[in-house]
């Protein structure tokens, strides 16, 4: 933006090889330590990726270098000048940007509004509506981030959103840009188009960092490579020298395998018989049309779609969280359709929601406290209707270690863990019920690689255990390691059903695309 | 056909609009806080003791526009004590606009007694209303239909022409934009460095000003008096027309010409020997039940979802075991 800012005269006079240097940074809260002597050197014009597992402390990081946090012990350089990162305003007054994990947009606000706020065009005390737009509009064309100016932010879609916070970013004259986990919330579609921005900006000069846990982009999109765990500084290396194999070595510290998993029949009794089930949307369309399948005892039944083609609501009516407008859902000879979503979970029904912030725990309260929900009229959580705390607090110690939460205790906070711990503790919670059928909405989402491996590993064991599991999931991946039969939704409706041991992801990315299932076969063969 | 030619003409319009301004100005105040998220439930209070000490500073001054004047302080006193117990120590907002409005209705009572040793009202020459605004040649451009534009005390005018402004104001200017921020996403406000707590204590104290002249034009307006409890449930009916429109200037003008036109029919029903006690409660019935009607779709969540839980409970008491048979709509 502003051309004589010292950051960028500087950049131009003598221009540092390195956009941002990190020298032994150590950030602690409290007694946990989570970053320590980590160091970074981000060469500018580069594609810079940070990986590690969930807690691995990455985020804490590009706070601290965003000056959202300060650091304990070390030093900052950026564009080979020394800086004491007081306050985001002294980054971006150093030419950095950053895109957060969580949104930060303004529902009822236009694209412009949004890019502008904080920093509004104004002639003669009123904002300039029509500069702001404008402007957007040449950084939107400059740099390939398409988007409507005009246009409320509450009508577009995540893709779309994140593309507004990147032009918030430029349009605060960025040239080092740090995006935490942009991918994931997008479509595989939105990540290409991403990614292809990114190597824009580079190809500008500006540099990237770009924090994920999903290895195959980072192999795609990034020149260089820093690998943290357990807050500590593994690996640096150029992308092209590494392998997949070997960035989850260095970031889980052991190999990690995503092979289907070995399994003998042994499918039982039906458990879960869904009968032409309908269900409405929010806008009162048909979201769920006329579903039909069985889950037996003992097996795993996977549901593949792109996000958004009825497979939410399928989840919610099952719980009971939503009404059907017709069919039924039997839970051995009882209609789940017609009843409370307690009494569905008394029915033997065990839920582990999509959405985990909303559905699954409690963020304010313990991880006791969120292992206790649900079941506090219970032996050995309560003794003659009166809670036994000492009873909850040993049920909580002994999951946190079986389903290995990663949290400094029972009693800490559950939204201070991180996303994959948070699954965990609603895993544990849901699996211990003794629930005779398990609805797990999107297992994985949102957790790293090592946590991944042992949330399948527990999913497995519930299935040898001889409890009947729906998993719905938009990684297909997932299912094709998990499930004995994958059934494929498509706009409310599934389209056909596939065995898992002859899974071919051609045949169901048709499916998952609108064919029908012989028509799939047809053009997959 | 005679009948109704009594019930509906100029003069009911006008008076429509007489009594649409106070508690449109009253809603437009409110407007403010909605917008900065805060659910202000004290406007009634900040109405009635606008009222009181606009009478107040009527009758020690001999001004209407100190008179004024003394009213908005008043009331901007109690916009500024609800703002300091909600915003900087987060109180309760429901509790403290219940407090508040409590204190007032006491308050004004007391200070009545105290003052001029009266209970029930205080009236007298001494009070100095506002003048009416003729408009000049209002009458030779509109003849019969002059009254509708021209002739009204200046809160009127105020009440109307503000709803434009305020259309202008959350659209186009700084503070508008992020008072709007503020009660959408205060945490987009917090990352770009707009002060949550500075925006909301602007927006409670114009809320303040506007609750002031509301009161003011309650009590110096078209009758010079107080009487006690004056403000008779406006700040209330307000709240109820905010809930509904999310504070937006236009729908909240909708509202409150319902409420206004309810009103003035009412009183006119009056004139025809109904009982008074059912018709005084006609316009509040009538703002309610249609403000419900219009806004059932995009009705507020916590509505919505009591209903959907009530709904839910009924249906599973009543529904058989074995269902199928509704087919989808
Ligand atoms: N404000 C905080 N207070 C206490 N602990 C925190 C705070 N922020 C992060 N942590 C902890 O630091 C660790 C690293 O977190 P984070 O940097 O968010 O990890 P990542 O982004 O790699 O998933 C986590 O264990 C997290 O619980
Ligand atoms: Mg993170």
């Amino acid at each position: 933006m502003s051309d004589t800012s010292p950051a960028k005269r500087q950049e131009t006079t003598s221009p540092a090889e390195n956009a941002v240097e990190l020298i032994d940074i150590t950030k602690r809260f409290g007694a946990f330590v989570a970053n320590e002597r980590v160091n970074l050197r981000v060469k500018r014009g580069e594609i810079h990726a940070i990986i590690g597992e969930n807690g691995a402390g990455k985020t804490t990081l590009m706070n601290i270098l965003f000056g959202l946090l300060q650091p304990d012990e070390g030093r900052i350089v950026l564009n080979g000048r020394e800086t004491i990162v007081t306050d985001p305003a002294t980054a971006i007054d150093a030419g950095l940007g950053m895109v957060h994990q969580h949104f930060k947009l303004v529902p009822s606000l236009s694209v412009a509004d949004n890019v502008f706020l904080g920093m509004e065009i104004r002639r003669n005390g009123l904002i300039d509506q029509a500069a702001q737009i404008e402007k957007t509009r040449e950084l939107s064309e400059r740099f390939g981030l398409k988007v409507e100016p005009q246009e409320r932010v509450s009508l577009l879609s995540v893709g779309i959103e994140q593309r507004i916070e990147i032009l918030k970013v430029l349009a605060r004259g960025a040239r080092t840009i740090i995006l935490d986990e942009p991918t994931a919330v997008l479509t595989p579609q939105e990540s290409r188009e991403l990614f292809q921005t990114l190597r824009g900006f580079v190809a500008d000069g500006m540099t990237v960092i770009f924090i994920s846990h999903h290895l195959e982009e980072v192999m795609e999109v990034s020149d260089t490579v820093t690998v943290l765990r357990h807050g500590k500084h593994v690996a640096t290396r150029p992308t092209a020298e590494l392998t997949k194999d070997d960035l989850v070595r260095m970031m889980v510290g052991r190999n990690v395998s995503f092979d289907r998993r070995r399994r003998t029949k042994t499918a039982g009794e039906v458990v879960l018989d869904v009968k032409n089930l309908w269900a409405r949307d929010e806008r009162r369309l048909p979201a769920l049309r006329d579903a039909s399948f069985t889950v037996r005892a003992g097996e795993i039944v996977g549901i593949a779609g792109v996000a958004g083609n009825g497979q939410t609501e399928l989840a919610e009516v099952l719980a009971g969280l939503r009404p059907a407008s017709h069919g039924s859902a039997m839970l051995k000879g009882r209609d789940l359709t017609a009843l409370t979503p307690a009494a569905i979970r008394d029915a033997g029904f065990a839920h582990v929601p999509g959405d985990r912030m909303v559905r699954g725990v409690d963020g304010s309260a313990s991880i006791s406290s969120n292992l206790l929900m649900g079941r506090q009229f219970k032996a050995p959580w309560s003794r003659n209707g009166v809670l036994d705390w000492d009873g909850v607090a040993k049920q909580a110690v002994e999951m946190i270690k079986r389903f290995d939460i990663r949290a400094r205790g029972p009693e800490d906070t559950v939204k201070r863990l991180s996303g994959g711990n948070i699954q965990k503790v609603v895993l544990a919670r849901e699996f211990t019920n003794d629930a005779d059928f398990l609805l797990i909405d999107q297992p994985t989402r949102g957790v790293d690689i090592g946590a991944q491996e042992s949330i399948h590993d527990e999913i497995m064991r519930q299935r040898a255990a001889g409890r009947a599991v729906l998993v719905i999931s938009v990684q297909l991946d997932e299912l094709l390691t998990l499930a004995d039969r994958i059934l494929v939704m498509f706009n409310g409706r599934i389209m056909g059903e596939v065995e898992g041991d002859s899974a071919d992801s051609e045949r169901i990315g048709m499916m998952m695309a609108g064919l029908n299932a012989s028509a799939a076969s047809e053009v997959a063969a | 056909m005679e009948i109704l030619d009594k019930l509906l003409n100029v003069a009911l319009l006008v008076a429509t609009l007489r009594t649409t301004a106070p508690i449109l100005l009253v809603a437009l105040g409110g407007s403010f806080t909605t917008k900065a998220g805060i659910f202000n439930i004290g406007l009634e209070g900040q109405m009635l003791v606008g009222a009181f000490f606009a009478v107040l500073g009527s009758i020690w001054s001999g001004s209407a526009l100190i008179g004024v004047a003394c009213g908005v302080v008043a009331a901007l006193v109690f916009a500024l004590a609800f703002a300091v117990l909600v915003v900087s120590f987060r109180a309760n907002e429901v509790v403290v606009g219940l407090a508040l409005n409590i204190l007032a209705g006491g308050m004004t009572i007391s200070l009545m007694k105290a003052i001029f040793g009266t209970r029930g009202s205080i009236v007298g020459q001494k009070i100095v209303g506002l003048p009416k605004v003729q408009i000049p040649g209002a009458r030779d451009l509109l003849g019969s239909w002059a009254p509708l534009v021209s002739g009204y005390t200046p809160m009127v005018y105020v009440a109307f022409v503000a709803v434009p402004f305020l259309v202008l104001f959350y659209k186009r200017t700084r503070l508008g934009l992020y008072i709007r921020v503020v009660g959408e996403k205060p945490e987009a406000a917090e990352a770009l460095g707009i002060s949550i707590t500075r925006v909301r204590y602007t927006a409670s104290l114009l809320c303040g000003l506007l609750a002031g002249l509301a009161g003011a034009h309650l009590s110096l307006g078209y009758i010079t008096m107080f009487t006690e409890n004056m403000s008779s449930g406006r700040g209330f009916m307000a709240v109820a027309i905010l809930i509904f429109s999310a504070g937006d200037p236009l729908k909240v003008l909708a509202g409150c010409l319902l409420f206004g036109f309810a009103d003035a029919f009412s009183l006119r029903l009056q004139t025809f020997g109904f009982p008074s006690y059912l018709i005084l409660a006609v316009p509040y019935l009538v703002a309610l039940v249609a403000l419900f009607a219009l806004s059932y779709r995009s009705r507020p969540r916590i509505i919505r979802e009591t209903l959907e839980s009530m709904k839910k409970m009924l249906s599973v008491e009543t529904k058989p075991a074995e269902t199928g048979n509704n087919l989808p709509r």
